[in-house]
């Protein structure tokens, strides 16, 4: 193992630093001809650079010029005397200074080819020896590659589990907030299932009463037609009727008929209405009066609000408006059930609208604890509740925003509070854009 | 070794100063260089210019003669630091005849040294030398600032080495040829062994050393008295 690195590392690093050069080595001949005729032109008649031996690495003469006197600079490399630049001339303190801007200039293409080498030598160098370590780091590469493929391999997996576990945390999610809303939609359709119930089991117990009367009347009928006395009879069956107030029972049973069907009837659109709750924009589509609906909606929250308070309504005379009336109802039921929980004596309940422009307004407004300025902006978000748990739901608003946003409204809030709140709901007519 | 020509009688060897950047290593050539008499040493190149990072380090020549004519020329290298010049230090190391690993006394620097040393190590074996044979002496440089390595635990963690260490300051110029003296010698030793300098050459280890590190007062002391 160690031969073969030794073996290796022998064919790696060729180049030593430090290796002698000799002037020759690091001059070349046409970077040093120009400078030689460069002072030969300047005045000297014979320029030439030796060895250290005094042998002749190059020269330059002007044959017109013969030079007396003559100048000998040693010219150093690494700190020995490599050669000497030896010039001759005709004039003295001509060729001193010459002589010195010729070593000048040498020096620095000496030094500078110096660097050039090394660089370039050391570059070579680098590359082979790059190449070798390049084999290696490959190698290496491969095998935490190996590894690292082998991790991210696990790490998909790990990353897909997750994602998996994320969705199905969302569509949980999801589906809670469905349930919540859709409960919280059942609690107040139970309201409004309840109502008209029950006035539809009331009117039916009436009902029961007079058919119970009716029952008597035609057993009493029929015993007096079984007498054989039909003098007797007729004014027995007079006498009966007005005590059994027959006329009147007759005439009521139309009506409670009337009314019983009417109540059965809203009841099966307000199921439909929870059904259609989810597609809001596509639910029945009847053209309504909102004055009519509010006054409905009250209607059915009769036993829910309190007997002291008072109710206002302040009514303008409104367009129809296109839309799902249970959706509708159920925006009105929650925004009333809010005031009643909010204030149970001394409830004052002000309820205004009216249209203009196009544009339906409907304002209700309670004398209540009115909202705290940290949570006004709260409100409509879903599950938002202060009240305690089993009594709110926190999701009566949150339907409410949804169904105006639904029908291209707005609705805002207004609070003083200790003095009450009001919600302002504008609902365009018409353009009911995102209803089909 | 660069160079032996018996014909010319001329001996060519090489030294490194070896270690992480900014350990101070061109800073120990230029003190050598100032400290050191002008007579044995030819000037210091430095080639490693702000303007010029292409050429990666300094060289700072030393000469001598033999009683036996014998001509030795002793060069003496930095290597530059950084990591990615790890080629130019090879090239550097190559037929290296020793090795003065300067390393930085701070103590923000011990993992530098050890991994600086470590690469000295690799890059030694890599050019065929041996970390075990080749003359090497150890610096702690920088003595003279403040967050330092104790002495204490520099020598509990370099000592079972059995390297030389020295303790100096490259800026105050104590411990600096110190060290160089140290790696002479043992590079004689190193020497002496195969080319016989003494027997062949009459050169001892004595003057070796001597001619090499001669301080500048020293001379001038002498001419005085
Ligand atoms: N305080 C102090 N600073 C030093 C010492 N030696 C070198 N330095 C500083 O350390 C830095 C790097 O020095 P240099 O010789 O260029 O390091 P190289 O990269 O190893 O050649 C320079 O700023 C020097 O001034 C020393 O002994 N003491
Ligand atoms: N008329 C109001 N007066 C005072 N606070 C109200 C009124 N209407 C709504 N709020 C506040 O808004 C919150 C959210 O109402 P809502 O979405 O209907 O949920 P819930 O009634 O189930 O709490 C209520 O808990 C209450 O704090
Ligand atoms: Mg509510
Ligand atoms: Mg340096």
């Amino acid at each position: 193992m160690r031969k073969d690195q030794e073996y290796k590392c022998n064919h790696s690093i060729e180049y030593v630093v430090g290796c002698e050069k000799s002037l020759r080595e690091i001059i070349r001949e046409d970077e040093m001809m120009p400078l030689l005729k460069g002072a030969v032109r300047a005045g000297a008649a014979a320029v030439k650079i030796v060895d250290s031996e005094g042998g002749i690495l190059w020269e330059y003469v002007d044959t017109l010029n013969k030079g007396v006197f003559s100048e000998k600079l040693p010219l150093h490399l690494e700190g020995e005397i490599a050669g000497h630049i030896v010039i001759k001339g005709e004039k003295e303190t001509n060729l001193k200074g010459l002589s010195e801007l010729l070593l000048y200039t040498v020096k620095i293409v000496m030094n500078n080819n110096l660097k050039r080498m090394l660089t370039a030598e050391i570059h070579t160098t680098v590359v082979n020896q790059s190449y070798e370590e390049l084999l290696e780091t490959n190698r290496r590469l491969k095998i935490s590659e190996k590894k690292y493929r082998e991790l991210a391999g696990s790490l998909e997996k790990k990353v897909q589990e997750r994602t998996e576990e994320l969705k199905m945390a969302n569509v949980k999610l999801i589906q809670q907030e469905k349930m919540a809303s859709i409960g919280q939609l059942a609690a107040g359709v139970a309201h409004e299932i309840n109502n008209p119930m029950g006035f539809i089991s009331s009117n039916i117990g009436t009902f029961r009463s007079y058919a119970e009367s009716l029952v008597e009347f035609i057993n009493a009928q029929s015993e007096i037609i079984e007498s054989f006395n039909p003098t007797d009879a007729i004014e027995g069956l007079k006498e009966k009727r007005e005590r059994l107030k027959l006329d009147y029972i007759l005439e009521d049973i139309k009506e409670l008929i009337k009314e019983s069907l009417e109540g059965a009837d809203r009841v099966k659109k307000i199921v439909s209405g929870l059904k259609g709750f989810s597609h809001i924009d596509e639910g029945d589509k009847a053209i309504i009066d909102i004055n009519e609906e509010i006054e409905r909606t009250l209607h059915v929250l009769t036993h829910e609000i309190p007997e002291d308070a008072e109710i206002i309504r302040d009514f303008h005379s409104l367009p129809g408006f296109t839309c799902n009336p249970a959706v509708l109802c159920q925006v009105f039921l929650n925004i009333i059930l809010n005031s009643i929980q909010a204030r149970k004596k001394g409830l004052k309940f002000v309820i205004r609208t009216g249209c203009e422009d196009e544009i339906i307004r409907i304002t209700f407004s309670d004398n209540g604890p009115g909202i705290p300025k940290e949570i006004r902006n709260r409100i409509f978000e879903p599950f938002f509740t202060t009240k305690e748990i089993g009594k709110g739901t926190g999701m009566g608003l949150t339907v409410v925003y949804e169904v105006i946003d639904a029908y291209s409204g707005s609705i805002d809030v207004e609070s003083q509070p200790g003095k009450g709140t009001t919600f302002n709901i504008v609902l365009p007519l018409g353009k009911n854009a995102k209803i089909r | 070794m660069i160079e032996y020509d018996e014909i010319e009688n001329r001996m060519v060897l090489k030294l490194v100063y070896y270690g992480p950047s900014f350990s101070g290593k061109t800073s120990n050539l230029l003190s050598l260089h100032d400290i050191l008499d002008r007579e044995g040493r030819g000037d210091l190149m430095v080639l490693d210019t702000k303007d010029d990072r292409t050429i990666f380090f300094d060289l700072l020549p030393f000469f001598l003669t033999a009683p036996s004519g014998l001509k030795i020329k002793l060069k003496v290298y930095t290597v530059p630091g950084q990591v990615k010049h790890d080629a130019t230090r090879k090239a550097v190391l190559q037929r290296a005849d020793g090795v003065a690993f300067i390393a930085d006394s701070q103590i923000s620097e011990e993992t530098n040294n050890f991994e600086s040393f470590k690469n000295l190590e690799n890059s030694l074996t890599f050019v065929g030398l041996s970390i075990e044979k080749i003359p090497l002496v150890i610096q702690f440089n920088k003595g003279d600032l403040h967050n330092i390595i104790s002495e204490v635990d520099i020598g509990r963690v370099w000592k079972p080495t059995g390297i030389p260490i020295f303790l100096a300051s490259a800026l105050y110029g104590w411990g600096i040829v110190e060290t160089f003296s140290k790696l002479v010698g043992l590079t004689y030793d190193y020497i002496d062994k195969r080319y016989r300098l003494k027997q062949d050459h009459g050169l001892d280890i004595e003057t070796f050393v001597q001619k090499l590190t001669c301080r500048s007062e020293e001379r001038e002391q002498g001419g005085n008295g």
